[in-house]
């Protein structure tokens, strides 16, 4: 009998293909709909100058949230996209919380929820916001400069990492060391690379670093604390 | 081609006829029908693993509110989208696969290579320029969608293995990346510049950055603290997260409002 695992994969792998047929068929649809279809020149042109960048990050993506969002976690945070600003967090946030490992069956289950939740949630409030935007305009006044609340908006980042980090910085702040003195020197040279660029570089050392560290021992042999909270 | 006002008033253009909109409902339903679909599975196999109905709930919960703020912002881009592109196909390309920076860059570059060199900075009145923008949006995203039925099992028995040969080598590893994650945006908010063209007050390292930062790092080492003195406390646990980003967001607020403008500094502009 297959395995909860590869049920996963394989139901991960029809609605991933489903999406993609159902994603493609909105240029299409819009074509038929205005009666306006693109001109090759200049659709291969357009697409050139970004596959170049996002193609090769599409690899880089995949290999580096894949092991962090579990199997079912990745196949929609894939299909829903902002995974480094939502998908991820939430997954982080909710396997610290239950002390699950994502390796694990239970972690699975509970990286899934986190996922397929914030998948929910977030299209749903996108789709308010766009009635109530055509409605009453009042997101535009919300998230306007003019607004009050602007100043916040503009640091979700920050306050969103700074409240999912702590605990991680707290608990592992030897593993937080390398990344940040590599990353503030790349800043430091040039502060406008953006995330994108950072992220690999920032796991890599981050990686590397802390396979050097557990194999001088400097994490003993003890399981790290609080990673088996349950 | 115009329509009769639907919305408010106001009369409507092609990029956000009933027809645009039926469209958009419909990647909805998709989306929606999807993660109903995994989060049954999974709550099923979760209680048949033992998983107590509180922590699945609990995980529930705290990506829900996790997920209020981020979404909102997403609503902000739409918004910075809809000036030149309608409201409907970025209210699609940010419910899939979206993100501003490739959103943005991605209908740019496709008016840009029909010779449009307002871009986004003004609306888009010729039907086939809109058509070109949504092609390119569109198939420029969709790799992620064309690797993952191929890699991602591999890639994850691959993982599996080594995780369960050294659980305490995995956990650090698995540690060190998502640490690796964050300290990306961590780097940005100390010393990140802003958008040089577009030239905003605020998007660059600065005073109300660290703020935002330290404060909700603060916020979720005191709660972590007091969860730990009063265990009565535990079941809160997994609202501090959220609580701490939007206390964070808070003092953000205030410090902005009464920190005279000499000392809101932006050092990174």
């Amino acid at each position: 009998m297959k395995s909860y695992f590869d049920k996963t994969h394989t139901w991960g792998r029809i609605w991933t293909v489903a999406a993609l047929i159902i994603f493609l068929l909105v240029p299409v649809a819009f074509s038929i709909h205005l009666n306006a279809w693109p001109k090759a020149e200049y659709f291969l042109k357009g697409l050139a100058s970004v596959a170049i960048i996002f193609y090769p990050t599409a690899f880089i993506e995949v290999v580096s949230y894949a092991p962090l969002l579990g199997a079912a976690g990745t196949y929609m945070s894939f299909v829903t996209g902002n995974i480094a600003n939502l998908k991820l967090p939430c997954t982080m946030s909710a396997l610290e919380t239950s002390g699950y490992s994502v390796s694990s069956e239970e972690g699975e289950v509970i990286s899934t929820i986190a996922v397929a939740v914030s998948a929910m949630v977030t299209t749903i409030i996108i789709a308010l916001g766009v009635l109530l935007m055509s409605v009453t305009g009042v997101i535009q006044k919300i998230t306007s400069p003019s607004s009050p609340l602007y100043p916040a908006f503009q640091q979700i980042l920050p306050c969103l990492f700074g409240a999912i980090g702590a605990v991680y910085f707290y608990k592992y702040w030897k593993i937080t060391l390398a990344p940040l003195a590599v990353i503030l020197a790349l800043l430091a040279f040039n502060g406008g690379m953006q995330v994108g660029i950072l992220i690999p570089v920032s796991v890599i050392v981050a990686l590397v670093a802390t396979h050097l560290m557990y194999k001088k021992g400097v994490f003993g042999k003890e399981e790290p604390a609080g990673e088996t909270h349950e | 081609m115009r329509y009769p006002a639907l919305f408010g008033g106001t009369l409507m253009d092609f990029k956000s006829s009933p027809f645009m909109y039926a469209v958009g409902s419909a990647i909805v339903v998709f989306v929606l029908a999807q993660s109903t679909f995994f989060l049954v599975r999974a709550v099923k196999r979760g209680k048949e693993l033992g998983i107590s109905g509180e922590k699945m709930k609990n995980a529930a919960v705290q990506s829900a509110l996790f997920s209020i703020a981020p979404a909102i912002s997403i609503v902000a881009t739409v918004v910075v989208l809809s000036g030149a592109l309608g409201v409907v196909l970025p209210w699609i390309r940010l419910t899939v696969i979206g993100a501003i920076q490739y959103e943005t860059s991605s209908a740019q570059s496709a008016l840009n290579a029909m010779g449009n060199s307002a871009g986004l900075a003004s609306a888009v009145t010729d039907p086939t320029q809109f058509t070109t923008v949504a092609w390119v949006m569109t198939v420029g995203s969709i790799m992620p969608l064309i690797i993952l039925p191929f890699v991602l099992k591999k890639l994850q028995k691959g993982i599996g293995k080594a995780m369960n040969k050294n659980k305490l080598w995995a956990d650090l590893m698995s540690a060190a990346a998502f640490i690796g994650i964050i300290i990306a945006f961590v780097g940005r908010a100390i010393l990140g510049t802003g958008d040089k063209e577009l030239d905003i007050i605020g998007d660059g390292a600065g005073v109300l950055s660290i703020t935002g930062l330290l404060g909700s790092v603060g916020f979720m080492l005191l709660f972590t603290l007091l969860v730990k003195k009063k265990p009565k406390l535990q079941k809160f646990e997994s609202f501090a997260m959220p609580l701490s980003m939007f206390l964070g967001m808070g003092l953000v607020l205030l410090v902005n409002h009464f920190l005279p403008a000499q000392y809101l500094i932006e050092w990174r502009y």
